[in-house]
């Protein structure tokens, strides 16, 4: 029996490290954000019938395997050659909208509205869930909600909340059932309601957050996001598009295994995220970003008309595209609504109870290319298989690689207006903190077990001397 | 009544709760069952439905294949996120703060010895057993 060796182990935690780099002038030179989880989903696959790839894929992460498991089975249709029933594919994008929902649910109510409600610099031990649930209990009961209808829909579809196995190469296993979609348009109200009452009170923060709007990774990047012909928000069907901060059109048209000529991928010495960049402009100059704040700047209008009201206000906060990381909260709610209107729509196609929804068929290609967007942004599983159909190799592109050197560069930013000679401040530990937030990146699921996310930053002389440390 | 049995069904023991409550849907009438991977917040607000609330979990530390009862309050669980796993005390005082009340709650215990293997093990059966055997005279003897 094979033996897989992952070394090393002992650096599996679920802390994140920041170190801050001084010069010799003592001013912030550089900032890192060190992920320190190794997962190895890429080697533990091969070897495996890619069959079994969106079942194992799915186990990559508890909070979004429905995003997993649907790029997985899109890669595992492009290996087939197939072409899935028009039912297949609607039933598909519904399950991807209630994904986003409630992943964007969780991540607005449960991780960052303790930062909106109780402030950036209350005390950590206040600043939780639990200190929303005791002052404001009709935000968390209406967040617990809106994930609850996410939730529910994910689990009429695929049969469980977590690790649904309804998604299978060629389509999905059975049809929807009458019963089940009058159960989830019933639903559908409510879940508008509380969104739009979110987003009323959202807004009418925003101007107390002035500072964080300035300061949280906000500067000009490309952005990527998946495009389509009528401009819409694309969620589940398009190609790939970068935009520059101008909003214009960087690359178009990418598609299948075309990504990697303008995908590059760094691994880094320090952290076993990797970071991805736009290849034509080097690692250096390659930075964008993905993810709800891209797909808002990337479309022309989401597509359902109450999304299309907020989007146009959303898009006064700036001259071109909305540059800062703080917005990103404001973009989750809107794609929320967004996913509401338009799985409410495809429920309504007469089409979605078709029972013809699943082609069969054996492996017709060595390679395949599946890309969704997931609720943190662009995601790629690349397959290639050898004439047995069994996986010879596994590339995954996820949001947080794409998002990395943004983040790393907000990092810096909040790092250079928060570090004051050779100590941190427990400003800069919230301010980090929030930063790194804004762009849900995954182990913000994988370490938040204490309501607060654990941060290591350390602050480094120019000689290496560490001058500082602080810990939660 | 709330019958709530949860763990992983593909972690050995750790399905004593998810696969008790399979089986108490054929032993007791007149209650509601969930099966679940994690306990979440959702299930507050039928909690607070509820006059009586039965959580059945796997358990390690103790001698396997013994079953232990222990009565739950309302009870602020420090570090809670709500994002993962949360206590059966804590979704109790999350029910208590939200929706205005918690039923009265009984927290059932089966100790396994195997949570790397498929299926239950020897012991954890055992457990199994004694749970299912237990659970009926505890909702019928319980005061509400």
């Amino acid at each position: 029996m094979p033996t897989i060796t992952i070394d090393p182990v002992t650096r599996i935690e679920g802390h994140a490290r920041i170190t801050v780099q001084l010069d010799e002038q003592g001013e912030v030179q550089d900032a890192r954000f060190h992920v320190t989880q190794v997962r190895g989903f890429e080697k533990l696959c091969e070897g495996r019938p890619f069959t079994e790839m969106p079942a194992l894929m799915a186990r990559i992460c508890g909070i979004c395997p429905t995003s997993h498991l649907l790029a997985s089975s899109k890669a595992c249709d492009d290996i087939m050659a197939v072409r899935i029933p028009e039912t297949a594919e609607k039933l598909r994008r519904i399950m991807n909208l209630a994904q986003i929902i409630q992943s964007h649910a969780l991540s607005f109510f449960y991780l960052s509205s303790p930062d909106f409600l109780l402030g950036m610099d209350a005390d950590p031990e206040e600043r939780n869930i639990m200190g929303v649930v005791r002052k404001f209990p009709a935000m968390a009961r209406d967040g617990i909600k809106l994930r609850q209808f996410g939730q529910r829909v994910v689990e009429t579809l695929g049969g469980k909340r977590i690790h649904p196995g309804w998604i299978v190469p060629g389509g999905v296993s059975h049809p929807l059932q009458a019963q089940q979609r009058d159960q989830i348009l019933a639903e559908i109200p409510e879940a508008i309601r509380i969104t739009r009452s979110a987003l009323r009170w959202f807004k009418g923060q925003i101007e107390s957050f002035r500072a964080e709007v300035r300061s949280f990774a906000n500067f000009p990047s490309l952005f990527l996001a998946m495009a389509n012909d009528a401009n819409e928000i694309s969620a589940y069907n398009g190609w790939l598009r970068f935009i520059d901060a101008n909003l214009d059109i960087v690359a178009d048209h990418i598609t299948g295994t075309d990504y990697m000529n303008y995908i590059g991928e760094s691994c880094n010495e320090d952290s076993y995220l990797k970071s991805t960049y736009f290849k034509p402009l080097g690692l250096a100059n390659g930075m964008y970003r993905v993810g709800p704040l891209a797909r808002l700047n990337m479309c022309k209008s989401a597509g359902t008309m109450q999304a299309d009201e907020e989007l146009a206000e959303f898009r006064e906060l700036e001259r071109h595209s909305v540059l800062s990381s703080f917005y990103y909260h404001y973009a989750r709610l809107i794609e929320i609504l967004f996913s509401i209107e338009r799985m409410q729509g495809l429920l309504h196609d007469p089409e979605i109870l078709g029972k013809n929804v699943r082609a069969h068929a054996s492996p017709n290609k060595f390679e395949g290319v599946g890309i969704l967007e997931a609720p943190r942004g662009t995601l790629i599983h690349h397959y290639r298989i050898d004439q047995n159909g069994l996986i010879e190799s596994a590339n995954l592109v996820i949001a947080t690689g794409h998002n990395n050197l943004a983040i790393n560069h907000g990092v810096l930013q909040v790092a250079r207006q928060f570090v004051r000679g050779k100590t941190l401040e427990q400003g800069m530990l919230n301010r980090v903190e929030a930063v790194v937030r804004a762009f849900d990146p995954c182990l913000s699921c994988s370490t938040h077990a204490a309501g607060v996310m654990p941060l290591d930053i350390r602050l480094l002389a120019a000689d290496g001397e560490l001058l500082d440390r602080l810990l939660r | 009544m709330l019958l709530i049995g949860y763990g992983n069904t593909l972690r050995g023991d750790d399905a004593l709760g998810p696969m008790a409550i399979e089986r108490l849907r054929t032993l007791l009438t007149g209650a509601e069952f969930v099966s679940c991977h994690q306990l979440g917040p959702e299930l507050a607000e039928r909690l607070a439905e509820s006059d009586l609330a039965l959580f059945v979990d796997a358990a390690d530390g103790r001698e396997p294949g013994t079953v232990e009862v222990k009565r739950l309050s309302p009870e602020t669980v420090a570090g809670t996120s709500l994002t993962h796993h949360v206590q059966p005390a804590a979704l109790l005082a999350l029910a208590q703060t939200l929706y205005g009340r918690a039923p009265q709650a009984i927290l059932v215990t089966g100790a396994g010895s195997a949570y790397d293997s498929e299926g239950l093990s020897e012991k954890g059966y055992e457990a199994l057993i004694e749970i299912c055997r237990l659970v009926p005279l505890l909702v019928r003897d319980f005061p509400t």
